[in-house]
């Protein structure tokens, strides 16, 4: 504010002549908005049980306080790059040598995102390698009926038991990748400087719009996978273990309340009638048994409450960076269709994606260690 | 504009205002079924004409002692003499209730009714067994008051009305009489809060006495929390800090009220269990960190030579995610239900029912925390790496700047693994995960792991900064610049590295992997490698120069005995068989008090002094600070000094109290112990109050200190080559005498200028272009 | 930008194909019936597998740092490379310390580190 003339609005849009914003409402009323929402979500349950409408209003209010500061933050940046003049500070210093600001930032960012994936996949390896394998207890026959066990039930041993299983967890590794690659065309049509204007806004748009639209199948397929299933025709039925579909995880019983699941994998009486699909290992204590016919019952409950939670968090937590990622998408969608991106501000597309490529490259890991293994 | 932001602001205060209200409360467990919903089959609403009473109740009880008591009624349709006259039910949440005759039966012992036989009366006699433990006792009646039976059998017409009756009662200390701690704390708070508010509105006033009114003060207000400034946001996190500071001492005063004799029933457990919960949380996130981030806010873009911090929006998302954060924390103090499971928030306790609900609060707002604490770390360390003047390499950064990049790099390396944790904490309590559910095979450490992955390195990230200060200071006030530049950088960096690689020494009684266990060991007895070559570093800068004595030298001084007796506590705990014995005594409360208050307390009131005059153009009153300095220092060392004592004796953190015996006997303490106490409380009292000097030096500064010159203590930082208080784009006065963003020429030959041998390899490595002199336009 | 070639190829497109036919052997790795191989090689199938996918996983994800994020072929692609690589002693210790110290170390001494013992 040190020229008389220019009074910038908190509200936006902003002057970017001027160089960077001066005053903002969003960081106050964002933060407002997640105390209102962190607040209400646990009023609202506890231990998982709900507690009655009182505070469910509340929750909305909150994500509605935090959209209205995204879209005070947004309104703000829209008009950057889009009438010439590109404010891109760079570094004065070694070793970061007139590399944007911008990029040294997002990296820095996703130096402190690697820790908090780190922490999830310690806490499941802890857990994972801490407790028994689900199939372990199974296979050594020291269960009873009736009584569940506490051990780890990988959320791989349901997904790989079929193709139909892991066909939604394998489309979107697909998914991400070949939105990995079109944020980076989107990136290089927004830097070609020999084509028409009008030509690269619609293939930026274009590119940007594709990703968005991975991005929401990623999501969808997930919601599947975890809640919703999908229904099969009948021809696949027979190479679907008989189901008419495929089954969601919540319809398996995979939970974070699964204190008595089952499966038939784990069921002994099952294993006799269909040797093929699940064999017991010839030299297990349970085999033993079965053949003298004194095993301990028919089904096994297992208590995998700890196995649902870090699958269900870790995934979950990827998911939650894929829908950041689809909010920084809608933004840059819409400014693209504006012509928002020019060989000059096209950074932009580069500093988002890699962010998204960290997403991807996340996903790369999650998906062999909690889907295939 | 106006408008807008004058209706902006009123909807921002109201959401705030509706989000401070308590909501998070619980019923009382038990409140259901017969004793709430009255005698349905007598007609829906209560009759005030039936008037009930119960005779007999003490107005306090006596442990276990049994009262005869007599319930019964006057007025309603009943009549002498008839054969049904009425009848009552009555339920006591607590104790056990008891029949002396036929009139009346016992439904279990918390509920009792009368009989047919009862039915002509109107009074009928009961006991009730008092609970053997302070507890509050709920008791229920309900009367019916009846004219008969329908048919007219023994006179009467079959009127019928029935009333209830609610009656409170105490145990021996009679807890509701007694004036509740949370009500003492909650009205401090909100008196602290209204000045607060009241100065804001002063200072505004003070600023142009003739345009005080609203629509010049909606802006105003606007513009403060609008901001991206980093001057503003950092004076925001100075009142915040201090705000926060004073409500943790508040909390700490009180605590030291209930331990000053023992046996004290001033706090209950329950009550004492939140205090020190919200005393640790409030100090090192509300108070400690922000106090940090407030120096380095106002501190590092002005010693960088730079115009503001690389990502100014998210600076101030930083801070603004901090008030509300604290306005979570706090729910639960305002319902009564506050935290109670210490800052270390141990599992499975804080995920188990028995944890009160602000718990689940309390997770939330460190949620907030730790992203604010995250996007500082991602800005500083941008701001460092990348803003620093044309030529001034990082062997010419000034060390207060390396210390608050070694800092932030602990800080936004180990947060991720805590804000993990505390995710999976609200998902416990809140949707019900089972990450630390140990039924289902959920295991506790996890939470310790994760917790002290990033407890360790935040230790560390709050004494760190005050090292920097303290090189500034010691640096100035011995008119040199500090003895061995390198080897200080190296032993910060050193202290970052190694404080990931100790943290197990937080668990050594926990039950953890044995060759964790002795790893952390050997690693915790290195951290004294680095740290004492500060120290011995600090002490050659003074040998060589030539010592000014100013108040904020005064308290470098301080420091340096404060923090080398609490490193020196420190190194008896690395030895697993030593910290066996010590932990969870007084012992490691002294320690970390000596570190904490003696290192980084005194560090920030050394920074305070330094760097008031820069900040504000004022100068302090210097005879104010050095009373300040030798009542807080002498209370400080009688407050911290004899909990060493009570620690070796056996005296147990986290207990509400304590007894002392003249007997050998295990877990009492010997007689001189209550005695200790005291005199600790009355010294905490002074060292609480000694700190208002300061708080008086800065208000008189405010309003009729004398102007402070660009340079008062002779520093040669960039931050001196600026005006006093700098303008909102800060411009340096360069060589040539005009007034602009510098470069290491313009720097005083004071400032370090041989690169070490790290940064020239790293410089060979990496740079291709060595012309570092001539880059492209700094952030304008 | 990148500006180098692959196989005479644009980058992005080649990169993009590596990357499809990579998780393509991913998934067909854990549906085809690997128990023969593994008897051949003396281990379980589950085993095999998990070798194979981490094999995968591997030249993934280098592929998508060094192509995608541009950590290869940029003027600052060095520095950016060893800013990403800078967390990776951080990464250890946790997965060191938390992730793969045991829940029951303290109750699977070995027996000569039990109480009671000292006596020898």
């Amino acid at each position: 504010m040190s020229d008389g003339e220019h009074h910038p609005s908190a509200w936006g849009p902003h002057d970017w002549s001027h160089g960077a914003p001066h005053n903002s409402w969003s960081p106050f009323i964002l933060s407002m908005g997640v105390a209102i929402f962190l607040f209400s979500l646990g009023a609202a349950y506890e231990w998982g049980e709900f507690q009655g409408w009182g505070s469910l209003p509340l929750i909305f209010v909150g994500l509605g306080v935090i959209s209205f500061s995204l879209l005070v933050w947004w309104r703000q940046d829209m008009s950057f790059g889009m009438h010439g003049e590109v404010f891109e500070p760079k570094s004065t210093g070694t070793p970061f040598q007139n590399i944007d600001i911008r990029k040294v930032a997002m990296w820095m960012f996703l130096m402190s995102e690697m820790m908090v994936f780190t922490s999830l996949f310690s806490t499941y390896m802890r857990y994972r390698l801490g407790i028994p394998n689900c199939k372990t207890v199974f296979h050594s026959g020291e269960w009873v009926e009736g009584t569940a066990v506490t051990c780890f039930e990988p959320a791989g041993h349901l997904i790989a038991s079929s193709w139909f299983h892991i066909a939604p967890g394998a489309i979107n590794t697909f998914a991400l990748i070949i939105s990995s690659f079109t944020i980076v065309q989107a990136l290089r049509y927004a830097k070609k400087k020999d084509i028409d204007e009008d030509v690269r806004r619609r293939k930026v748009t274009r590119y940007l719009g594709t990703t968005w639209f991975l991005a929401i199948l990623f999501l969808t397929l997930k919601m599947i996978e975890w809640f919703l299933g999908f229904p099969l025709p009948e021809f696949l039925h027979e190479f679907n273990h008989g189901d008419s579909e495929i089954k969601s995880l919540y319809a398996e019983g995979y939970l974070i309340n699964a204190d008595s699941y089952e499966h038939k994998a784990f069921d002994t009486d099952y294993i006799e009638k269909h040797p093929e699909d699940y064999s017991i290992p010839e030299e297990s204590a349970l085999y033993a048994m079965m053949e003298a016919g004194t095993h301990p019952g028919g089904k096994m409950m297992a208590n995998i409450q700890v196995s649902a939670t870090t699958f269900y968090v870790t995934t979950g937590t990827h998911g939650a960076h894929v829908l950041g990622g689809i909010i920084g998408l809608t933004y840059m969608t819409l400014k693209a269709a504006k012509g928002g991106y020019t060989p000059d501000n096209a950074v932009s597309i580069e500093y988002f994606g890699l962010y998204w490529h960290f997403v991807d490259l996340v996903w790369v890991l999650v998906f062999p260690f909690f889907y295939l293994y | 504009m106006r408008s807008r932001t004058k209706g902006a602001i009123a909807v921002l205060l109201v959401i705030s205002a509706m989000l401070a209200l308590p909501s998070a409360q619980s019923l009382p467990a038990g409140i259901s079924g017969v004793q709430q919903s009255g005698c349905n089959c007598h007609g829906a609403v209560p009759s005030d004409s039936v008037v009930a009473s119960i005779d007999g109740l003490p107005e306090s009880y006596n442990y276990s002692e049994t009262y005869n008591i007599t319930v019964s009624f006057q007025g309603g349709p009943s009549q002498e003499g008839n054969v049904n006259q009425g009848g009552f039910h009555l339920w006591a949440s607590q104790g056990s209730l008891g029949v002396n005759d036929a009139t009346a039966q016992l439904y279990n012992e918390n509920e009792v009714g009368h009989t047919e036989a009862g039915n002509d009366q109107v009074a009928w006699t009961l006991t009730w067994t008092a609970p053997a433990t302070d507890t509050n006792v709920d008791f229920i009646l309900h009367v019916n008051s009846v004219n008969g039976n329908a048919d007219g059998a023994g006179g009467g017409t079959s009127g019928d009305m029935w009333n209830k009756l609610t009656i409170t009662l105490g145990g021996p200390v009679e807890v509701l009489e007694a004036a509740d701690p949370f009500v003492v704390l909650g009205v401090l708070i909100i008196v602290s809060a209204t000045l607060l508010a009241f100065t804001l509105v002063f200072v505004f006033y003070r600023k142009d006495p003739e345009a005080f009114d609203w629509d010049n003060f909606a802006p105003w207000l606007a513009d403060w929390l609008t901001s991206t400034d980093h001057k503003k946001i950092g004076t925001l996190y100075f009142i915040a800090g201090l705000f926060f500071l004073g409500v943790g001492g508040i909390m700490a005063m009180i605590i030291r009220i209930q331990l000053s004799v023992p046996g004290n029933d001033f706090l209950t457990q329950e009550q004492y269990n939140q205090f020190f919960t919200l005393h640790g949380t409030t100090m090192i996130f509300l108070a400690a960190m922000p106090m940090i981030n407030g120096f380095a806010n106002w501190m590092i873009p002005l010693q960088l030579g730079a115009a503001d911090l690389a990502l100014p929006r998210i600076n101030a998302m930083s801070f603004w995610l901090q008030p509300f954060a604290a306005l979570l924390i706090f729910t639960g103090v305002f319902s009564g239900h506050g935290a109670d499971t210490g800052w270390t928030g141990y599992a499975p306790y804080v995920v188990s029912e028995g944890a009160h609900y602000g718990t689940t609060m309390w997770a939330a707002g460190q949620i907030m925390l730790v992203a604010s604490s995250t996007l500082t770390g991602i800005n500083f360390l941008t701001t460092m790496a990348v803003m620093r003047a044309p030529g001034m390499g990082w062997m010419q950064m000034p060390l207060f700047s390396w210390s608050v990049l070694i800092a932030n790099v602990m800080l936004f390396l180990s947060i991720p693994a805590f804000g993990v944790g505390l995710i999976q904490v609200y998902l416990d309590r809140v949707i019900g995960t089972a990450f630390y559910d140990i039924a289902a095979g959920g295991d506790p450490l996890l939470w310790s792991h994760l917790f002290w992955y990033f407890g360790h390195p935040e230790v560390y990230v709050v004494i760190v900064p005050s090292f920097g200060i303290i090189s500034e200071v010691i640096a100035t006030s011995s008119r040199r610049s500090v003895f061995g530049y390198r080897s200080m950088v190296y032993a910060l960096a050193g202290i970052g590295v190694v404080a990931f690689i100790v943290y197990g020494h937080h668990m050594f009684t926990s039950g953890m992997s044995p060759t964790l266990r002795f790893v952390t060991m050997l690693t915790t007895m290195l951290v004294a490698v680095p740290t004492g070559i500060k120290i011995f570093n600090w002490l050659m800068t003074m040998h060589g120069g030539s010592l000014v004595y100013r108040t904020h030298t005064l308290w470098a001084l301080g420091f340096l005995i404060t923090f080398t007796l609490g490193g020196i506590s420190g190194m008896f705990f690395p030895s697993i068989a030593m910290d066996t014995h010590l932990h969870e005594s007084y012992f490691v409360v002294a320690h970390f008090h000596y570190v904490l208050v003696g290192g980084t307390v005194f560090g920030f009131f050394a920074g305070i002094y330094y760097w008031w005059p820069k900040a504000t153009g004022k100068m302090l009153s210097e005879k104010l600070g050095v009373l300040h300095f030798l009542t807080a220092f002498v209370s400080y060392n009688a407050l911290f000094w004899p909990m060493h004592r009570l620690g070796v004796w056996g005296m147990t953190r986290r207990h509400h109290t304590y007894f002392v015996t003249t007997e050998e006997a295990l877990g009492s303490l010997p007689m001189e112990a209550a005695g200790w106490n005291m005199f600790i409380t009355v010294s905490g009292f002074i060292f609480f109050f000694s700190n208002f000097i300061m708080v008086f030096n800065m208000i008189v500064s405010s309003v009729r200190g004398e102007d402070a010159p660009d340079d008062p203590w002779g520093g040669w930082s960039f931050e001196w080559m600026t005006s006093s208080p700098p303008p909102n784009h800060t411009l340096y006065k360069l060589n040539d005498g005009s007034w602009g963003l510098p470069t290491l020429e313009d720097a005083n030959e004071h400032i370090a200028n041989e690169p070490g041998w790290l940064s020239s390899w790293f410089q060979r490595l990496m740079v291709t272009d060595q012309e570092t002199g001539e880059t492209g336009e700094a952030s304008h | 930008m990148a500006h180098y070639k692959i196989l005479g190829q644009d980058p992005y497109w080649m990169n993009f194909y590596g990357l499809m036919i990579l998780t393509l052997i991913e998934v067909l790795a854990v549906g085809a019936d690997l128990d023969s191989f593994a008897e051949s090689v003396g281990t379980e199938e589950k085993v095999i597998t998990l070798w194979i996918l981490t094999i995968i996983a591997i030249p993934k994800f280098i592929m998508i740092a060094a192509i995608f994020m541009h950590l290869y072929g940029d003027e600052d692609s060095g520095i950016l490379t060893m800013t990403a690589l800078f967390p990776a002693f951080f990464i250890i210790i946790m997965v060191l310390f938390v992730g793969l110290t045991h829940p029951d170390a303290a109750s699977s001494l070995p027996a000569w580190c039990r109480p009671g013992t000292y006596g020898l």
